[in-house]
């Protein structure tokens, strides 16, 4: 296994918009994520983390540090790259095949190579059947499956994704968590994943990132040894190894939650 | 296993008798169908153009001299047999159309370029946002003394008015279209690795559709206005200059025959130009509810 990402030292700070004053988001991060991994990343609400995967976007400059996909330093939005936004993010005059093939579109691929590949990307993610509906005619869950298959059709080295299911209804939530799953079985993709939830981030990560309140830094990194093939919710409820890393993160996250309470 | 009832399965057997048209249930079932066929649509339509014509001959009919205050339809009718006879009416009605249809192109594929490049840049987009604003509602009747200043009584006169009247409502349209594209779109074709040129195209372009819609409703409807009162006081043959003249000569018919044409060309205008346009984007991408 290689290092697919890696950021060293990588700090932000930026002016208020409003008051002028600095704000510290983040503070000399370090971290290292292997090739065909997914971590998540939690921490209390304002502790940078979606600074940060703006900054792996591409789509926010960074001060002081490095960061490099596959080696090659990050400079402004690539799609080797993909991002999966919170919401709103597919684009309603485009129907939901002309979405997932909209990055080879940008690539000049031709349509008989598009389309074949965009097919099995709607297969993928459960969208058959959808192929020709706008955004507006599908659900909050469906969205977020045309968004997730959008980003893997492009083929990026590492997909992002800023907490992606917080939209969509509890059970909706479960179910494209285990989707989650078994796409990264199929496709074997680098993803990184921000949440806001400890369930979502056991649930989901090889390792998961806690974040420190702002300034924010990588307090710990809790390692949940969990074979892909096992993580279903059913086991999971009651496998110890999930249960106890499960805990550990939560008590991480409210430790944070409550220093900043009490300040 | 499938829900979907099989024609001749268990299901139709099963299917209750139609009930009496005569039946409650049965009216009922009736009126809601009438009321979602297209015929109820065109029906309603008629009735109340039946109704306004009624109402129209029945005042025709009350007043002295209606033949210089208000004809009844039948001899506005008989006035447009008359000048179409004479070939008046299709040669006005050509003049202004080329008019109006000259403008509202040139307008359109100045107007909406210029508004989307002004709403690319922030800054930009700031400082050139009340300008437009304000031309935008400076009305192209407005503008018509300098310009017949400028270019007196010509051709060129009456064209740029109505050019004027197109352009700033739909560059303005676009500029605040562009404006209101959410970030995320952009950021999502960006990281996919989209060229500006392709984010334009792609995003902010299909994005401004609703504004662009807006404007180009309102700047063709403004640029029908000004080629109307263009002809008029400029006096360019068409519509408008028709309308003036007839006034002069007692022609109340033919006044009116040219409100009514005026009136008719706007609503096929948007039947068959407009509307189509709208429910083949903005619509069907439900960026607006109808």
């Amino acid at each position: 296994m290689s290092a697919k990402l890696i950021v060293q030292g990588l700090t932000h700070h930026y002016p208020d918009e409003y008051t002028g004053e600095t704000v510290h988001a983040l503070d000399a991060i370090d971290l290292k994520v292997e090739e065909g991994e997914l971590v998540t990343v939690v921490g209390p609400s304002g502790c940078g983390k979606s600074t940060l995967l703006n900054i792996l976007a591409g789509l926010l400059p960074y001060e002081a540090g490095a960061v490099s996909v596959d080696g090659v330093p990050i400079r402004g939005p690539g799609s080797d790259r993909g991002v999966v936004f919170q919401e709103h993010a597919i684009l309603p005059w485009r129907t939901v095949t002309r979405n997932i093939g909209h990055g080879l579109e940008i690539k000049n691929v031709p349509k008989h190579v598009r389309e074949p590949k965009v097919q099995a990307f709607v297969d993928l993610v459960g969208l058959t059947g959808f192929e020709g509906k706008y955004p507006h005619e599908l659900s909050g869950g469906m969205k977020q499956r045309c968004a997730v298959a959008r980003t893997l059709c492009a083929d990026p080295a590492i997909m992002l994704m800023d907490e992606p299911f917080a939209a969509v209804d509890a059970q909706t939530r479960i179910t494209l968590q285990e989707e989650l799953n078994r796409i990264a079985i199929a496709t074997k993709k680098t993803i990184m994943f921000i949440t806001h939830s400890v369930d979502e981030a056991a649930f989901l990560g090889d390792r998961c990132f806690v974040f420190s309140a702002r300034p924010g830094k990588i307090k710990t990194i809790v390692d949940i040894d969990i074979p892909r093939e096992r993580r279903n919710w059913n086991d999971m409820n009651a496998d110890s190894v999930f249960l106890a890393a499960r805990a550990r993160i939560l008590k991480l996250v409210r430790e944070e939650v409550a220093d900043v309470v009490e300040e | 296993m499938s829900y979907v009832a099989k024609p001749g399965g268990a299901s139709s057997t099963k299917r209750a008798p139609k009930p009496s048209l005569l039946s409650r249930e049965g009216l009922h079932i009736f009126l809601a169908r009438w009321r979602h066929s297209g015929f109820a649509y065109v029906f309603n339509i008629l009735l109340t153009v039946v109704i306004a014509l009624t109402i129209w001959s029945l005042i025709s009919s009350l007043i002295t001299n209606p033949g210089r205050y208000l004809p009844s339809p039948f001899v506005v009718a008989l006035s447009s047999v008359d000048v179409f006879y004479k070939g008046l009416l299709p040669a006005y009605y050509g003049n202004t159309l080329t008019r109006l249809v000259l403008g509202s192109i040139l307008g359109l594929s100045l107007g909406v370029p210029f508004g989307l490049l002004l709403g690319l840049n922030r800054t930009v987009s700031d400082m050139f946002y009340p300008i437009m604003n304000f031309f935008q509602s400076v009305s192209g009747i407005a503008i018509f003394p300098i310009i017949m200043i400028w270019w007196g009584n010509s051709e060129k006169t009456v064209f740029i008015v109505i050019l004027y009247t197109c352009f700033f409502p739909i560059a303005f349209n676009a500029l605040s279209g562009v404006r209101g594209v959410p970030l995320t779109y952009v950021n999502a074709a960006l990281t996919l690795g989209a060229s500006p040129f392709q984010v334009v195209k792609d995003v902010l372009l299909p994005g401004a559709m609703p504004n662009i819609a807006t404007g180009t409703r309102l700047g063709i409807g403004f640029a029908w206005r000004a080629v109307i009162a263009g002809e008029m006081l400029v006096g360019r043959e068409g519509l408008g200059w028709m309308i003036f003249t007839a006034r002069s000569a007692d022609l109340t018919a033919q006044i009116i025959l040219g409100m009514v044409t005026i009136g008719v060309t706007w609503i096929i205008l948007d039947h068959y130009l407009l509307r189509p346009f709208e429910r083949s984007t903005i619509e069907k991408w439900g960026l607006v509810l109808r």
